[in-house]
């Protein structure tokens, strides 16, 4: 279903890549999709790919990661408005700060930063921890293997967001299915996911509207930008951004980084008798199986490297190319987790650099911290294989470890 | 050692400030402070590998100075400016 390549890209910038349909992108068993992917250092440093979103759409991809950062910081050129949540509903709003450009941009940002500034996550530490510890020693004292994903990672990952925006622990496993609809399902089940997930922030700012709680929704429904509360269809688009960006990112690196674990008993040892390198190992981890695309629209023609970029073209900035080129990092296809001077873009460059990146990164070190404290050695289940695939949001499931 | 800040490339990463807290200050948003930092001696590994893992090049390392204040310490001990 992909679209025909326009007139103004060259043939010979063509090529048969794609995050959605090439080899090791679609569900594969044992698969390894960041290892697939760095193969685009073979072709040249920009092509053109013309099936490379989720609806069939062609791309121009970057590969290195000091182009990336060029397109990243140039938003004048490359916006980031192109609606991709609104546009499953055949809307037209942005969610935000991610799809606003400077400047009405930097306003949002500014009035959301201080609640997930750094200083702000060591504040919310202690009940992080206390997420992990209770649902790892549930586990611990349950049985001698699980399903990492649905009994640790997403439980884990979910509540705390939950807990951050206001909303009870009760609803939990509905939260994940509606992120799970949106994220990977097909057409009517993902339009259906995104209307349930669009009426519930809706009604959440309503209720908060008229019973302010010490939350999140509350936060926003007050807060005051030029000396006005937000619109409607803004607090809509903070609400539904910080909804699908808390969902399932953090849950999927902690997955990707316990079936490195258990595959890599070497390193296993090494992080659980030595648990003082796990914050510089959780960056290597992070580059190594970074999970997100990044999507700019072009507003002006512009000759970008040698590509002929014309006005309305998408780009891509895949974070998994850009984190395996070999011209930023020493051995990218090598995992070392003592690598210093790791300027890894995980979390993107540029001003729209994840407002989240803070807490995710604590989320992902106390996870892979508690876990290494409390589970003896662990290995992938005989007979079982985790379930890997590419797309607009990488992922792993069916994760089944074991101990002794 | 001295670092030089360039705020306007900072995009509140702080991975220097988590290498190097008592180095690297940032504004309640999480961004650095303004202006250059001098760096003490006892702090200048940490210093360089927080400046280093800056993913934006924010920080400049500036070390020259270094070699103009070893030329004025080693003028001053040696009585350098009373000749």
């Amino acid at each position: 279903m992909s679209k025909p390549v326009p007139d103004h890209v060259p043939p010979e910038m063509v090529r048969d890549f794609s995050l959605f349909t090439s080899p090791g992108m679609g569900p594969t068993p044992n698969g390894d999709p960041h290892a697939a992917v760095a193969c685009a250092h073979d072709a040249p440093p920009i092509f053109y790919s013309p099936n490379n979103t989720r609806d069939g759409r062609g791309t121009w991809v970057i590969t290195r990661a000091k182009d990336q950062r060029r397109v990243l910081h140039d938003t004048a050129t490359f916006s980031s408005h192109r609606s991709i949540f609104a546009s499953a509903l055949g809307e037209n709003w942005p969610m935000i700060p991610l799809e606003l450009d400077p400047p009405a941009h930097g306003v949002f940002r500014s009035l959301l930063n201080p609640l997930l500034s750094p200083k702000r996550v060591i504040v919310l530490e202690p009940a992080i921890r206390e997420r992990a510890v209770a649902l790892i020693d549930g586990i611990s004292a349950a049985s001698t293997s699980c399903d990492v994903m649905k009994d640790f990672a997403f439980p884990f990952a979910v509540s705390i967001f939950l807990s951050f925006i206001g909303l009870p622990d009760e609803r939990l496993d509905t939260f994940v299915g509606w992120g799970k609809d949106l994220l990977h399902g097909e057409g009517i089940k993902r339009t259906a996911a995104a209307r349930t997930i669009v009426a519930f922030i809706d009604d959440l700012a309503a209720m908060r509207r008229k019973e302010p709680a010490d939350d999140f929704m509350t936060f926003v429904v007050e807060a005051k930008v030029d000396g006005r509360l937000l619109t409607d269809e803004e607090v809509r688009g903070i609400g539904v951004l910080v909804f699908v960006a808390g969902l399932d990112t953090v849950a999927t690196a902690i997955g990707f980084d316990l079936a490195y674990l258990a595959r890599n008993p070497k390193d296993q040892q090494l992080l659980r008798r030595e648990p003082d390198r796990i914050v510089l190992a959780a960056e290597e981890l992070l580059r190594a199986y970074s999970t997100v695309q990044m999507i700019r629209v072009a507003k002006k023609d512009i000759d970008f490297e040698g590509a002929p970029i014309r006005k309305g073209d998408y780009i891509s900035c895949a974070t998994m190319i850009a984190n395996r080129d070999p011209a930023e990092f020493a051995n990218p296809n090598t995992i070392d987790l003592a690598r210093e001077d790791n300027r890894h873009t995980a979390f993107a460059y540029g001003p729209h650099r994840c407002l989240g990146s803070h807490l995710a990164r604590r989320e992902i070190v106390i996870g892979l911290e508690e876990w290494l404290s409390r589970i003896p050695d662990f290995r992938i289940k005989e007979d079982t294989a985790p379930i890997t695939y590419g797309g607009h949001v990488f992922g792993i499931e069916n994760l089944i470890l074991a101990w002794s | 050692m001295r670092i030089i800040v360039h705020n306007d490339k900072c995009q509140g990463h702080a991975r220097c400030w988590a290498q190097a807290p008592d180095v690297f200050k940032l504004d309640d948003d999480g961004y650095i402070l303004r202006g250059d930092i001098e760096v003490a001696e006892r702090d200048e590994l940490l210093a360089t590998r927080g400046a280093r893992s800056c993913p934006e090049r924010a920080l400049e390392i500036d070390r020259a100075f270094d070699a103009l204040l070893d030329r004025f310490l080693f003028n001053q001990a040696c009585g350098g400016f009373n000749t």
